[in-house]
């Protein structure tokens, strides 16, 4: 039980992982799944930058000449997600675009009528 | 010690955000929760000492995405749909 | 015996999606009431419902087993990360492994090789660069599938669309929003202030490529809703727009490719480390193309051309 306590972004992390897959998985409207996989995507960030934090020490501003390193963070798992934030944005946008081009198409984004709409168009 | 009840209280958020976003009944009410979640985000990773992150995370999370959101509803007419369903 | 024509057809069905005929249902069968979009809860079409209840035991057969299914993998997943979680090192402590000399390295020796104080940008613009490159490339791809999927014009469009569109652009211009065109009008110059010094200051301060751009678009979005397009058309339409979106990454390839050339193999390049090296134009080339990617999205969700 300690180290749920102490490990808390990592715990926290899973969970909404844990969410935003059970969302993804079991919703049955699409926009919803979206929602569920952008969940995901922050619970991923959200361990991925806890792993770089160390207490006591200061965001990576390297002030001048004080270029020792035991007094800053570690700046590589904020780098990877500052990247992935703005990647995971453009994914939930092509998804929506997606999804309007369903809605066009089938009039519909409940998963169990596109089912049946895609079946009954495809006899 | 006041910051770490911080950080606890943001992730009970993040947690309470992320159960109910997906199991509001009406669309909007899920991207706005949605919204939330990711500012709660952005103050978290102040809190984790990465200030870049936490801008990025603002302006692009929070932002641009809730807006491709609204506009996704807005297409699909689910944003109307309340007031087709009152008429009917 | 159906197997073969069931391929068939579905051969068929794929060579037709492929080469872009459209295998829409038509429109009487779906809509019957003529209405092109049904509100969610309306009822379908008498003969179209008979089908769907001879479908929904399969339909409902399958969904139960693919719900327990879901349930079954969602819960091993959680409980093997949550094992993982239980022997992860401590959170926070300076002797992790993740602490090793590699971070070291780049926060002793960031600011001699990058010439950028914020190591986060000087990572992410000057050693990790060309993973960078290929992010942007991400970028640049995310909004030319939405184009793909989104441009309206008229070869694609219903002529009903067409029309309902120039009906919803008239009514916008006539009726623009006052309140929103009186805050806008203040508020825009401090976040294109804002965003341009985030942007430039990538380098000394949080901030840098991605957010700068990123409130670049957001302005841009917001003069957009405030104004309309129309007046936006004046400094920044479709051609301006892909000029800018190429240029940008263009730019980033350049500047990067002449840094790896000469700098990673000892050559002079002339690069003044002083005043931040590289990272001030590869800043600016990034904030491009991510400013181009939000305006994009947002004109492509709201009216589909540029």
């Amino acid at each position: 039980m300690r180290a749920l306590l102490e490990n808390r972004f990592a715990v926290t992390a899973v969970i909404l992982f844990g969410i935003g897959l059970a969302n993804m998985l079991l919703q049955k409207n699409l926009i919803k799944k979206i929602v569920g996989f952008n969940i995901m995507d922050s619970a991923v960030f959200l361990l991925l930058a806890s792993r770089g934090f160390v207490e006591g020490r200061v965001a990576p501003i390297v002030a001048e000449g004080m270029a020792d390193a035991s007094l800053y963070i570690n700046p590589i798992p904020s780098g990877l997600v500052l990247t992935g934030i703005v990647v995971s944005v453009s994914i939930s946008a092509f998804s929506l675009a997606l999804v309007q081009r369903i809605y066009h198409a089938y009039g519909t984004i409940e998963l169990d009528e596109l089912v049946m709409r895609v079946k009954k168009e495809a006899d | 010690m006041s910051v770490v009840i911080l950080e606890n209280i943001l992730l009970v958020g993040l947690i309470v955000c992320a159960i109910s976003a997906p199991l509001c009944r009406h669309l909007l009410l899920t991207v706005i929760v949605y919204m939330s979640f990711s500012l709660i985000m952005a103050v978290l990773w102040i809190l984790l000492e990465s200030p870049d992150l936490a801008i990025t995370e603002a302006a692009v999370g929070a932002a641009v995405t809730s807006i491709l959101f609204f506009l996704t509803l807005k297409k699909i007419h689910a944003l109307t749909c309340t007031e087709r369903n009152q008429h009917e | 015996m159906n197997k073969p024509d069931e391929k068939k057809s579905r051969w068929t069905r794929f060579s037709a999606w492929v080469n872009g005929k459209s295998v829409i249902i038509p429109e009487e069968d779906l809509f019957p009431g003529g209405d092109l979009r049904p509100a969610p809860g309306k009822k379908c079409g008498r003969e179209f419902c008979r089908s769907a209840e001879r479908e929904g035991e399969r339909l409902y057969s399958f969904l139960s087993g693919y719900t327990f299914a879901a349930v079954v993998v969602g819960v091993i997943v959680i409980g093997i990360l949550m094992a993982t979680v239980m022997a992860l090192p401590r959170f926070g402590q300076p002797d992790n492994p993740t602490n090793n000399e590699v971070s070291q390295r780049y926060l002793e020796k960031g600011e001699e090789e990058t010439g950028a104080p914020n190591a986060v940008s000087g990572m992410i613009l000057n050693y990790r660069g060309f993973d960078t490159f290929g992010e942007s490339c991400v970028l640049f791809l995310a909004v030319s599938c939405v184009f793909m999927l989104l441009l309206r014009d008229e070869k694609n469009t219903h002529p009903k669309d067409l029309a309902q569109i120039a009906r919803e652009e008239a009514a916008d211009d006539s009726s623009r929003d006052v309140i929103l065109q009186q805050v806008s009008s203040m508020i825009i110059p401090f976040i294109f202030l804002f965003g341009i010094y985030t942007l430039l200051n990538g380098h000394l301060s949080p901030g840098g490529g991605f957010s700068g751009g990123s409130m670049l678009g957001g302005g841009l979005i917001l003069y957009v809703a405030a104004y309309g397009s129309r007046k936006i058309q004046r400094f920044f339409n479709g051609k301006v727009y892909n000029i800018a979106r190429v240029c940008g990454l263009m730019l980033y390839a350049i500047l990067f490719g002449y840094y790896i050339f000469t700098g990673a193999n000892g050559l002079p390049n002339h690069i003044p480390l002083s005043i931040g090296g590289l990272i001030l134009p590869i800043d600016v080339a990034v904030g491009l193309v991510v400013a181009c990617t939000m305006y994009g999205f947002y004109a492509m969700f709201t009216k589909g051309e540029l």
